[in-house]
């Protein structure tokens, strides 16, 4: 009876998460006819018709490109300047640190709307209006922080007698930065790039603000699909189903880091 | 291989925000020779490791200087320093295997291939870690790591000085006195200056040819274990060394002998001048003894330790510690004391009175 309970409240748990991600999977394999037709557990005619619509038409297929481009370049560069940044707060003591610190993390405490004007006028001002480079900057605004400080929890983990002993061993600073402290936090690393991917890749109002065709992403393409057809709600769960897929694969790479990043008591 | 001195070195840390700075060090002026087996005594936070990083570069003295056979190294970086340096904890390179934690050091030097792996060998050979050399770092336990650090700081025979940083915290008692006699020996053949900090007098006293006292930011004394022992210079060093401490007792001055209750105490050679401050005498438990005529005492307690007793005493509201070979019976009545003439102190704020010592 015990054992039984064990697993009750957690099989149940995750079917009522999973029902949605499997209604919307099994609606991308319907036809709109079908899903306008009344709710059926299984599709009737299975298809991939909607599948086949993102991966040969352009207007569907960029929207992922353009999303990829600016979430890759945005997780890269917020991880570039966290790192230091990051080893700064946690290796020394300066005036302030403790002050700054905190308001760097007020930032997101901030709704990205606050943001979406002054970016607008900006990005507009130096030509930088609907390019990929745009919105990644835009999310860096929120992702350094949360980088800066991800990382600072793994970085003072590690005892600043590892930097001490390479020192001695004969390593210049940046040397022992790159060949040896960088990968003793990779799980840090992994759990930190995990983040900024994943706020990069939901974000959307800045996104959408600051895009109009060229680095318009996927989520943009998605909610105007109200075609002269009506909605076509089987290729709208089929786009939304795959970007899921991205996230998935990302969480499966650094499951085991961010159980670690857990059990350190950051994130 | 150097000699390694320090020249009115001062060191403060940051202070907290609107605070005086606190000097962790204090007017250091002291030379290491050498080849030398030194042991850094002292308390917790008198600055053995403050000292120890001024040492190797880690951390720059606010004030003075440091010298390498006479060249000033104050401003060196670490790297270029060639000192090797083992931490209280472990500290191992957990992306390398055994083997090139211990190969790293010298290969950064640019060391033929052939050459690290015989160094290697040698030192994994000294430490019992040949069945590991080609495990992970990061699998071992503290004890193994602790082991791969110290071996990283041995592997080089061409450094100025080995720093140890109470380096056998997390190795258990066995292995501990084991590594301790393996050290000893690798000094005596490889010659190198090694400068090995503890607050262990037993460590200290086993594995040092000189001591350095260190109190409260400052160099108290350098000396022999025996020295120490016999000839402490302040009464830190006369609590520090031995067990029991030495018993500091108050005292004033008459006629050049000094008086402790209302009773004259001998010494070797008469105080000459006035002494301004705080005056106390100091004896070793060892060099008191029962005698007919003498200081009145009550005893408190007598501890059986084996081979000694020690026997707790009080004079009036004073606590004195007295140590007795096993045989030695106790006075059953009116029991008094006296100290040996030839190891009474004066001491006077702390410090020894020279007149006293001198014959
Ligand atoms: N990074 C630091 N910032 C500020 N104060 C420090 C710092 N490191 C040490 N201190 C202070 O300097 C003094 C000397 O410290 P140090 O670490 O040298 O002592 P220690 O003799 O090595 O002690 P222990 O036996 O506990 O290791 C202490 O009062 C300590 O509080
Ligand atoms: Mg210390």
């Amino acid at each position: 009876m015990i054992r039984f309970n064990k697993w009750l409240v957690p099989t149940l748990y995750i079917l009522f998460l999973m029902l949605p991600i499997y209604g919307l999977l099994s609606m991308s394999f319907k036809t709109t006819n079908e899903i306008l037709g009344g709710f059926s557990f299984f599709p009737q005619e299975f298809t991939l018709a909607n599948y086949k619509v993102i991966f040969t038409d352009p207007t569907w297929y960029n929207g992922y490109i353009n999303s990829i481009i600016y979430v890759v370049i945005n997780t890269l560069v917020s991880v570039t300047v966290a790192l230091p940044a990051a080893y700064a707060f946690s290796r020394y003591r300066f005036l302030g640190d403790k002050h700054l610190f905190f308001w760097l993390l007020t930032n997101r405490m901030a709704p990205p709307a606050v943001f979406a004007l002054p970016f607008f006028q900006l990005y507009s001002a130096i030509n930088l209006f609907d390019t990929h480079i745009a919105v990644a900057l835009a999310h860096c605004l929120f992702n350094i922080p949360l980088a800066v400080w991800i990382l600072e929890g793994f970085m003072s983990g590690v005892p600043k007698e590892l930097d001490e002993t390479a020192f001695l061993d004969g390593y210049s600073f940046w040397r022992f930065f790159i060949r040896i402290f960088i990968p003793t936090i990779a799980a840090g690393i992994g759990v930190t790039m995990f983040f900024c991917f994943m706020y990069s890749w939901v974000e959307l109002l800045l996104a959408k603000t600051l895009t109009s065709v060229e680095a318009k992403p996927i989520a943009a393409t998605m909610t105007r699909t109200a075609s002269s057809s009506g909605y076509e709600l089987g290729l709208l769960a089929a786009a939304g189903s795959l970007t899921i897929v991205p996230g998935a694969i990302v969480i499966y790479f650094v499951r085991n880091y961010i159980a670690k990043g857990f059990a350190l008591g950051r994130v | 291989m150097a000699r390694i001195r320090f020249r009115d070195v001062r060191h403060a840390y940051p202070p907290p925000k609107g605070q005086e700075p606190v000097y962790a060090l204090n007017e250091i002026n002291q030379v290491w020779e050498d080849g030398g087996a030194y042991a850094l005594l002292g308390p917790s936070g008198c600055g053995k490791t403050t000292l120890l990083n001024i040492i190797s570069g880690l951390l720059t003295p606010s004030e003075g200087e440091i010298l390498f056979d006479g060249k000033e190294v104050t401003d060196l970086p670490t790297s270029a320093r060639q000192i090797a340096q083992v931490f209280q904890f472990p500290v191992v390179y957990d992306t390398m295997s055994v083997f090139d934690n211990l190969a790293f050091p010298l290969r950064n030097r640019g060391m033929d291939e052939k050459l690290v792996q015989q160094r290697v060998e040698q030192i994994a050979e000294m430490l019992d870690l040949t069945d590991n050399l080609k495990k992970r770092a990061s699998g071992l336990t503290a004890d193994g790591k602790q082991k791969i650090s110290l071996g990283r700081g041995l592997v080089r025979s061409d450094v100025n000085a080995i720093l140890f940083d109470e380096p056998l915290t997390v190795i258990d008692p066995h292995l501990k006195w084991q590594l301790r006699s393996k050290l000893k020996e690798l000094h005596q053949q490889v010659g190198v200056t090694m400068i090995y900090v503890t607050h262990d007098q037993v460590e200290a006293l086993t594995f040092a040819e000189k001591v350095v006292v260190m109190y409260e930011g400052i160099v108290v004394q350098v000396g022999t274990p025996v020295e120490l022992f016999n000839h402490p210079r302040h009464t830190f060093v006369g609590y520090f060394i031995g067990s029991p401490g030495m018993n500091v007792l108050p005292c004033s001055i008459d006629g050049g002998q000094p008086v402790f209750g209302k009773n004259l105490l001998n010494i070797e050679s008469r105080i000459k001048g006035q002494l301004q401050g705080k005056l106390e005498v100091g004896i070793r438990p060892e060099f008191v003894e029962f005698s007919d005529d003498g200081i009145p005492v009550k005893i408190e307690k007598v501890e059986d330790l084996g081979r000694y007793q020690v026997l707790t005493l009080t004079h009036e509201s004073e606590i004195i510690k007295m140590v007795m070979a096993e045989d030695q019976t106790v006075p059953s009545e009116n029991p008094r004391i006296q100290f040996d003439p030839h190891h009474t102190k004066i001491y006077c704020d702390d410090w020894v009175v020279e007149e006293a010592v001198n014959e």
